[in-house]
């Protein structure tokens, strides 16, 4: 799946998103009424502190939570009409994922689970773009290795060449640097920024790290369920000035 | 501690659950079995109280030795000395006798007029009996005694299964032949239908005298004494009256005695079923132990925690115990609980084959809710050991690293499993071929080693046997279900190996099924030279005019009939055949290793099966003592030693002598030659029209005789497999048991797959894929174990006749498939909990 030509168009947008969990006196609202739009080929950070949202702003543009109220795109599909099995196929052909941790099966190699989900789907690999990626991780002589004889940095990277090499439409990363040290959190994300500006990958990332939103093209910032601010060209100390800004 | 230990336990209810039903059914089947027996064997004892309740004393001839009520292949009639007449008016006239009456009895055998077949039940005896007056067991429900020699009266049994009623007319076949009554009346005998599923024909006494051949002379004898009178005085008083070779015994003690024959039957029956019970109980210990040790490894941090906190090794090791107690515990009590239900369910089986047990009021005896209990907890917590040890080891620093189990020495796991292996062989060799006390304990114990070391050493062959079977399928959520398989062998062994005892022990009886009918089919081949051989319906006795008939019709050259009767040598009962020695050897090739068959011609030669005369000692020239129950001890000389048993048996001795010792004469197989220059469907025709006069009796050639042989092994087969079906379904279980922890342990990869793309389908045809493996693995296994035990069996077995083996590949390759597609079973429930999987919360999932 190419990246969308043409960056001006949103690769995922979200309109008017509210979730609520639980009901009555215990209810809580995650979302609040969220808008925002994923511009294609861009790096975009969403950044607040705990229980901002940001995490369920993430899982339900993923389709992998329904909203309670608004619609999500992805492209031009509105994910919310879709029915289950929809939504799977979506999250595998369309969508990219890479978590904080657990991202690899550990029965499997390096290079399977970079493949997985091409195989889920019963598709042949690109070799031509497989090789770039895994060269771009730097670790073509360890793909025949399986998850436990990887260091942490290492299997977080084989899980990004995982979310790369089905050339999905956007890539959702959670916290993807959270478990990693400074070196592997700064060789990670530079494999993403790098992704973005050389092939048009489109990248949307939840963190609470200044440095590691600083990677990104755009920051969106959270707060109790609802946008409170944008910053483009982000540096880490004009990050830590804001966030420090929005604590209340 | 102990307080953590519960609450740990109740935390996992549904884990509980599933690990106790593993033993449940297996003390479930222990408790029916045992309950089943007791109440029959209460049952009994109140039946014969009832049946001989009026009556104070009994005379009968003696008896050398008690056959029982139900004599092999034989009637009512058991072997003793018919009372005469004088004795009858002797006994009258003693002091304090108020009535008497006696009975003849002798094999009846009832045609179902709409099949024209026997009726009869599995091979519960057809008696016929007069009608008794006095002390009279049997009571009228419909209709009338039956008067005159064209009238009987039947037990209400015989009645419902033959659809019979009051006026009917019916074709009875006794000793003088076939013979049409008419029924004057029902009865039922101390309250049941019918005597443990006899068939019972009652005629007047004049009659049965003349049926049975006892004109002027009485089987039994029944007294009644006066009013105040000590049945133990008056039995002194009427033995002191009787010639020698007859005895006087109280009514109490009459109905001890056929409580006692019915009791040793009982007990038969007993062993067997508790064999499977335990077999039942065996591969549940395998589901336990697996269970425990998927539970201890995840709980791992858990219980380094513990240890971090100061909990001792021996404290975790208590708290597993414990808890395997508990569990065992209360699996034994809802075993016992089940087992009252599976008593129920026995006995509807034994009586769809025949076997009517009696059930008034179940019998819960002390004895079999201490021997569930002790049986089910011994065994959970026998099982439970091992990861109890394993759990000990856990260290403190495990609670804080999510590393991954140290796996134990696999050099270590070689060598106890070899020797446990070898040792199985050795001790299941010993009791198969060497002259050991108690055989089948050895072999139980052998077989069980053997299944254990097998199961220890499996997990060395669990993954390439995997990825063997794995190579079938070949897309991604059957390969991610190979890996899933692969990856913790010992899981997969563990599972497996329930799966291949019960798949073992089925192939093993498989085998030696097919080596029977093969032996059988070889001997009768090298053996039977008749044209005809005739039997009546399950091999009930024929009165010996039909040899007779046969004999001297001109289309049919020899006609040689064969008895069988009981006797004892050396204190064990076997069994005895009387042949004609003329007409033998046109019939039956005998193959004689020394002496002649031509000895049996002076009437007081025995020929012996080889095996017998190795075992015992006996050549030709010597003289052995056979002991029969109605002539006692009588000295034979050995005239010659045979090597085939299939149609002699172990002792051979000719009619005359046969004539001499035993009271009933009833053959029990007839051959019969066409005459020279005639020709088969002749023969065959005209013996159809000698059988017009003997009902329930059918002729086969050798090809329909072989067929028929084969068919009954089959049904045995049969039998015993469903028996074991149970042991099969715990493993199943045990299937599903592993599957079901192994996805709540994996919970976060499955989450991981389902965000990535995986459809719920291809998440199930993964769970799927798994469980077929191992139950495939299971099967290969067990198909492994179950040739070598069958193999060693028919070796055993050689030397009493199974001298051939035979591996029926395809019935084999059928199990194999048929383990598969019960893993796919097994798989539905584990693989629909996978693919409800909300992803979220999987991904989540702390």
């Amino acid at each position: 799946m190419q990246a969308m030509a043409g960056a001006a168009a949103a690769a995922a947008r979200a309109v008017q998103l509210v979730k609520v969990f639980g009901t009555g006196d215990a209810a809580v609202e995650a979302l609040r009424g969220v808008s925002v739009e994923f511009a294609a080929r861009a790096f975009t950070a969403i950044m607040g502190p705990s229980g901002s949202g940001k995490s369920t702003l993430l899982h339900c543009m993923a389709g992998l939570d329904a909203p309670t109220s608004g619609q999500v795109f992805i492209g031009e599909v509105d994910i919310t009409r879709l029915s289950e099995r929809e939504l799977t196929k979506l999250r595998r052909d369309r969508v990219g994922f890479l978590f904080q941790a657990y991202n690899l099966i550990p029965t499997l190699t390096a290079a399977e689970n970079i493949t997985l989900p091409i195989d889920i789907a019963g598709r042949g690999v690109d070799r031509a773009w497989f090789d770039e990626v895994v060269g771009t991780i730097g670790l073509t002589d360890r793909l025949s290795h399986r998850p436990a004889e990887l260091s942490g940095g290492q299997q977080q990277r084989v899980a990004g060449a995982r979310a790369l090499v089905s050339r999905p439409e956007i890539v959702f990363a959670d916290e993807p640097t959270g478990n990693l040290d400074s070196k592997a959190s700064a060789e990670l994300l530079a494999f993403l920024q790098d992704a973005v500006k050389r092939h048009g990958q489109t990248i949307v990332m939840v963190t609470h790290d200044a440095t590691a939103a600083s990677f990104a093209d755009r920051i969106v910032f959270l707060t109790d369920g609802l946008v409170v601010d944008e910053m483009s060209d982000p540096s880490a100390e004009r990050v830590l000035d804001r966030l420090k800004s929005l604590e209340i | 501690m102990l307080r953590a230990t519960i609450k740990s336990l109740l935390a996992r209810k549904l884990r509980l659950l599933l690990t106790a039903l593993a033993v449940v059914l297996g003390v479930g089947f222990m408790a029916g079995t045992l309950v089943l027996t007791d109440t029959a064997t209460r049952s009994f004892d109140g039946l014969f109280g009832d049946v001989f309740s009026g009556t104070d004393v009994v005379v009968q001839g003696t008896s050398a030795f008690s056959g029982g009520p139900a004599g092999p292949g034989g009637g009512g009639a058991e072997e003793r000395e018919p009372i005469p007449q004088s004795a009858f008016d002797d006994v009258g006239a003693v002091q304090g006798v108020a009535a008497i009456d006696g009975d003849v009895s002798g094999f009846a055998q009832v045609i179902d007029p709409e099949t024209g077949d026997v009726v009869s039940t599995g091979g519960a005896p057809t008696i016929g009996n007069s009608w008794n007056e006095v002390a009279n067991p049997f009571e009228l429900r419909s209709g009338s005694a039956p008067v005159g020699s064209d009238q009987i009266a039947v037990d209400a049994g015989t009645a419902s299964l033959a659809d019979l009623a009051v006026g009917d007319t019916v074709d009875v076949v006794t000793p003088v032949g076939g013979r049409s009554f008419q029924i004057s009346g029902i009865v039922g005998i101390a309250g049941q239908d019918s005597l443990l599923g006899a068939t019972l024909v009652l005629f007047d006494l004049p009659t049965a005298q003349e049926i049975f051949d006892r004109e002027g002379q009485y089987d039994h004898l029944y007294v009644v004494g006066e009013e105040g009178v000590n049945p133990q005085v008056l039995r002194a008083a009427i033995a002191a009256a009787l010639p020698t070779g007859y005895e006087a015994i109280t009514g109490a003690a009459a109905a001890d005695e056929q409580t006692e024959a019915i009791g040793e039957a009982l007990g038969f029956l007993r062993t067997a079923l508790l064999v499977f019970a335990f077999i039942s109980v065996f591969v549940g210990a395998f589901i336990i132990f697996n269970t425990f040790n998927i539970i201890v490894t995840q709980r791992t941090r858990e219980i380094g925690l513990l240890r971090a906190l100061g909990a001792s090794r021996r404290q975790v090791l208590t708290s597993i115990v414990i808890e395997a107690v508990l569990v065992g515990l209360v699996a034994s009590i809802v075993g016992l609980g089940i087992g009252f239900l599976l008593a129920g369910a026995l006995r509807a089986l034994f009586g769809a084959i025949g076997l009517d047990l009696p059930a008034t009021g179940q019998v819960i005896a002390a004895r079999t809710v201490i021997a569930c209990l002790a049986v089910g907890t011994v065994v959970t917590v026998v099982a439970s050991l091992a990861p109890a040890r394993r759990a000990s080891r856990v260290t403190p620093v495990q609670a804080l690293r999510e590393s991954a189990a140290p796996t134990a020495s696999l050099r270590r796991r070689t060598v106890v499993g070899g020797i446990l292996t070898a040792a199985g062989t050795a001790v299941l060799l010993l009791g198969l071929f060497a002259d050991v006390p108690n055989e089948l304990a050895f072999v139980g114990i052998g077989a069980q080693f053997v299944f254990i070391g097998v199961a220890i050493l499996s997990p060395l062959v669990a993954a390439p046997l995997a990825t063997g079977i794995g190579k079938l399928f070949t897309r991604t959520p059957g390969r991610l279900g190979t890996e899933n398989a692969k990856r913790n062998p010992r899981r997969t062994a563990s599972t497996s190996s329930a799966l291949m005892v019960g798949l073992g022990l089925v192939v093993m009886v498989t085998v030696l099924a097919a080596s029977l009918k093969a032996s059988a089919s070889t001997a009768l081949d090298e053996n039977l030279r008749s044209d005809f051989i005739l039997t009546s319906t399950n091999f009930s006795p024929m009165s010996p005019r039909l040899a007779e008939a046969l004999a001297a019709d001109p289309a049919l050259g020899a006609v040689s009939g064969f008895r069988q009767g009981q006797l004892r040598v050396d204190g064990g009962v076997d069994f005895v055949s009387g042949v004609d020695p003329v007409s033998i050897v046109e019939v039956a090739n005998v193959p004689l290793r020394a002496g002649t068959l031509e000895s049996l011609g002076d009437d007081a030669t025995v020929l012996v099966f080889s095996g017998t005369a190795e075992l015992k000692g006996f050549q030709v020239g010597d003289t052995v003592r056979l002991t029969f129950a109605r002539t006692g001890p009588q000295a034979f000389t050995v005239g010659g030693i045979y090597t085939d048993n299939s149609l002699l048996g172990t002792y051979t001795i000719s009619l005359a002598a046969y004539e001499t010792n035993f009271a009933e004469q009833l053959d029990v197989i007839v051959f019969a030659d066409k005459a020279p220059g005639t020709d088969t469907a002749t023969a065959r025709a005209a013996i159809g029209d000698v059988l017009e006069g003997f009902p329930s009796i059918e002729v086969r050639n050798q090809i329909e005789f072989k067929e028929e042989q084969a068919r009954a092994i089959d049904q045995v087969l049969g039998f015993v497999i469903v028996l074991l079906l149970l042991s099969i379904v715990i493993a199943l279980f045990g299937i599903v048991n592993t599957l079901g922890l192994s996805i709540y342990e994996r919970v976060r990869e499955l989450g991981l797959l389902r965000a990535v793309g995986m459809s719920r389908r291809q998440v199930k045809r993964m769970v799927r894929v798994e469980a077929v493996i191992i139950a495939v693995i299971g099967a290969l296994l067990g198909l492994l174990v179950g040739l070598l035990l069958g193999w060693a069996l028919q070796q055993a077995m050689g030397s009493i006749g199974v001298k051939e083996i035979a591996i029926p590949v395809g019935r084999l390759a059928v199990y194999v498939v048929v383990a598969a597609l019960a893993g796919v079973l097994a798989s539905i429930w584990p693989a629909r909990r996978a693919a409800k999987l909300n992803v979220l919360e999987a991904i989540s999932y702390e």
